[in-house]
């Protein structure tokens, strides 16, 4: 098996050609079909040699599209380098370089076409961007598992003295081979309460609000009848009452969020319990079915601590932690949220990731500029927008201007509190950001967690010496705007310095 | 990845040595080398098509529209100027585009009315690709694609590089990952 040759470039198997025909042909439909359709329809009218020239022509052009790319599709291994060197393209030419220690997965896959034609994708990971950098079409079964080994040789040989390279079999062989020791945290059905009816109250709000939306929907199709005309609701109620019903419904809506949203967080973390194993956190938790995951706290990026002021009172708190996500970026799955721990369980939680308790360090503000930007943003330009529609808009609402002094009132103390919230904390050891109106929540990151930094300048914000920072992480950024330009250059600094002098692995 | 003993040695280390954070080597005094100057005809020669290609729909829509042919002066003046002001806005990323590879790190510059400096350390780098569109090839010249984990927001992308400087570029960068390792 292992005497196959990757050292000199060689192209797919031959019938690459047809599987990447199949593709091409695939993706210019997709990309065609409007045309097609419309040929289909209007078949009788359209020029017959027209119609049969076009399919001709595109099928052909495919076919030398394909052959094309097979040709120039080629893929080896440098053995000098430990190097994975793939050059694809017909009319743009791209030669893609993978260090074989920087293979996170490789995918041997077989689609439709693939399997009629009797040849394997092999599709490579890297953590480095979220598409696949590489994706070998067509390739023979023995040569895609010979390929496979070979690039993860490497791995396996790191694997030894590390353990985390792969979280599937540590996760298999942990729970086969140890018993799992007592959970050490429970989330008590009590503090799941209190987190069930003091938090997600905009999510809850807008999946009923589309709810209700789409149930009169489907009363109108029925029915014909509009449940929501104006007139409707005249009838059944006095003048006089318009107010007190108002009300009743904003009450019975809010109790409606509540519950929903308090039946949502017990079915979800019904009996939430987290326990130790190998210096990993197991987590398990739901109601109908129990899911479990493992945390590995090396692979933590961003912590977050969320508290509003209600479960700041009744000492509840939601954690959200935030590991690696390997090639996949934009993959949710990978946040995993802890609810209704109080102080203490944070703290025990947070110094297992740790290994001690992140304190605030030096505070930086935003520059009052931010706050008025963001008035501007969503009060300046929309009221602009409402003077020139508000002649059209009041006669059809005579209420329209109530509602909108409503909304600027509203927008402004919500505004005031994102900005008086917005803060940065740095110590040598952490990063917290600080962020939120009324949920509160507290990113916390390692600096050597980062993996890029961007600092950004508007040149009219030179002179008063303000400027934005952001940090890219494996799993996501986190942005601190307008701050004080001289003391984030000099942090920057001093996280490139802490970066770039530790060995220490990211991920 | 066992961090711990790591970890706890970096945190004895540091309450060891103070670091003087002012003395520390400063990004933001590091010269920038600049583009190509024959990207900026590739940048144009790409404007150039497109702008075509949109003046002439607009102009055989206008053609067809009777409507519209009373405003033709208006139209096409309209037109000249976004012209104008994409050329201009094009000109000033152009100039503005820098790059600069120091010991342990890559800089790379950009931005139009925002000044952007994206700093990689070089042991934060996934990988590094060579890209050549049409246009650049024909004028000898390559774009370094630099990838981390932290997303496409984080990647660096220096276009208008001489092939041989990039070839070069692409050395050293992966140079400076394999020492790391």
């Amino acid at each position: 098996m292992m005497d196959a040759n990757f050292n000199q470039p060689q192209r797919q198997s031959i019938i690459g050609i047809l599987v990447m025909f199949f593709y091409s042909l695939q993706a210019y439909i997709k990309a065609l079909w409007p045309i097609l359709v419309i040929w289909l329809f209007k078949f009788d009218e359209v020029n017959k040699i027209y119609f049969f020239g076009g399919i001709v022509s595109l099928l052909a052009i495919t076919a030398i599209v394909s052959y094309l790319k097979y040709l120039n599709f080629t893929f080896y291994i440098d053995q000098e380098n430990d190097e994975f060197i793939i050059t694809e393209g017909v009319f743009n030419k791209s030669k893609t370089t993978i260090q074989l220690n920087k293979i996170q997965q490789v995918n041997i896959n077989q689609s439709l076409i693939q399997r009629l034609a009797g040849v394997y994708e092999l599709a490579v990971d890297t953590a480095g961007s979220n598409k696949k950098e590489v994706d070998i079409k067509a390739i023979s079964r023995d040569l895609a598992l010979d390929l496979k080994t070979r690039l993860l040789a490497n791995e396996y040989n790191v694997s030894v003295d590390n353990q985390g390279a792969n979280p599937i079999n540590d996760v298999l062989t942990e729970i086969n081979t140890e018993n799992v020791e007592i959970p050490f945290i429970k989330i008590s059905f009590l503090s799941l309460l209190k987190i069930g009816i003091t938090s997600n109250y905009v999510k809850s709000f807008f999946i009923i609000l589309a709810f209700f939306i789409s149930l009169f929907d489907h009363i109108k199709q029925l029915t014909g009848k509009d449940v929501l005309e104006d007139q409707k609701i005249e009838d059944y109620v006095d003048e006089s009452n318009v107010l007190t019903v108002i009300m009743l419904l904003f009450v019975l809506f809010f109790s409606t969020v509540v519950v929903v949203n308090l039946v949502k967080t017990i079915i979800r973390y019904f009996d939430f319990k987290i326990s130790r194993q190998n210096g990993s956190l197991l987590l398990s938790y739901g109601l109908m079915n129990t899911k479990s995951t493992i945390l590995k706290p090396e692979k933590v990026q961003i912590t977050g601590i969320t508290q509003n002021f209600f479960q700041k009172k009744m000492n509840v708190l939601e954690l959200k932690i935030t590991q690696a996500t390997g090639g996949e970026v934009g993959n949710h799955k990978q946040a995993i949220e802890i609810p209704g721990c109080n102080n203490f369980e944070k703290d025990a939680i947070l110094k297992l990731i740790f290994q001690k308790i992140p304190e605030k360090g030096v505070r930086l503000k935003p520059n009052f500029r931010k706050l008025g930007f963001s008035l501007f943003l969503t009060i300046g330009l929309p009221l602009l927008g409402y003077c020139f529609l508000s002649d059209i808009l009041v006669e059809q609402f005579p209420m329209l201007d109530c509602l909108v002094v409503f909304y600027v009132l509203f927008i402004v103390v919500i505004q005031f509190f994102l900005f008086k919230n917005n803060r940065l904390y740095i110590n040598n050891d952490f990063i917290i950001l600080q962020s939120g109106a009324w949920d509160i929540t507290n990113k916390i990151i390692k600096p050597n967690k980062i993996q890029a930094i961007t600092v950004s300048q508007l040149f009219w914000h030179k002179n008063i010496n303000i400027g934005s920072l952001t940090l890219h992480t494996a799993a996501g950024d986190i942005s601190f705007q307008l701050g004080n330009f001289t003391a984030i250059k000099q942090y920057v600094n001093f996280w490139l310095y802490k970066i770039e002098t530790s060995n220490s692995n990211w991920i | 990845m066992c961090n711990k003993p790591e970890t706890t040695n970096k945190m004895q280390d540091f309450t060891n040595e103070t670091i003087d954070t002012t003395h520390l080597p400063k990004f933001e005094e590091v010269q920038f080398s600049t583009l190509h100057p024959n990207y900026w005809k590739v940048i144009l020669i790409g404007l150039g098509i497109s702008f075509l290609i949109i003046g002439a729909g607009i102009g055989i829509a206008l053609y067809f529209n009777e409507k519209f042919s009373s405003f033709i002066s208006e139209l096409s003046a309209l037109f000249v100027f976004v012209v104008l002001i994409i050329l201009f806005l094009s000109r000033i990323s152009f100039k503005k585009k820098g790059f600069a590879f120091r010991t342990h790190d890559v800089l790379f510059r950009y931005g139009i009315i925002a000044t952007n400096t994206l700093v990689i350390p070089y042991n934060r780098v996934q990988h590094v690709a060579l890209h050549e569109g049409l246009l650049s090839r024909f004028f000898g010249l390559a774009k370094i694609e630099i990838f981390t984990a932290g997303g496409s927001s984080s990647d660096i992308h220096i276009p208008g590089l001489d092939k041989e400087q990039a070839e070069n570029i692409k050395q050293l960068l992966m140079g400076k990952i394999q020492k790391q390792l």
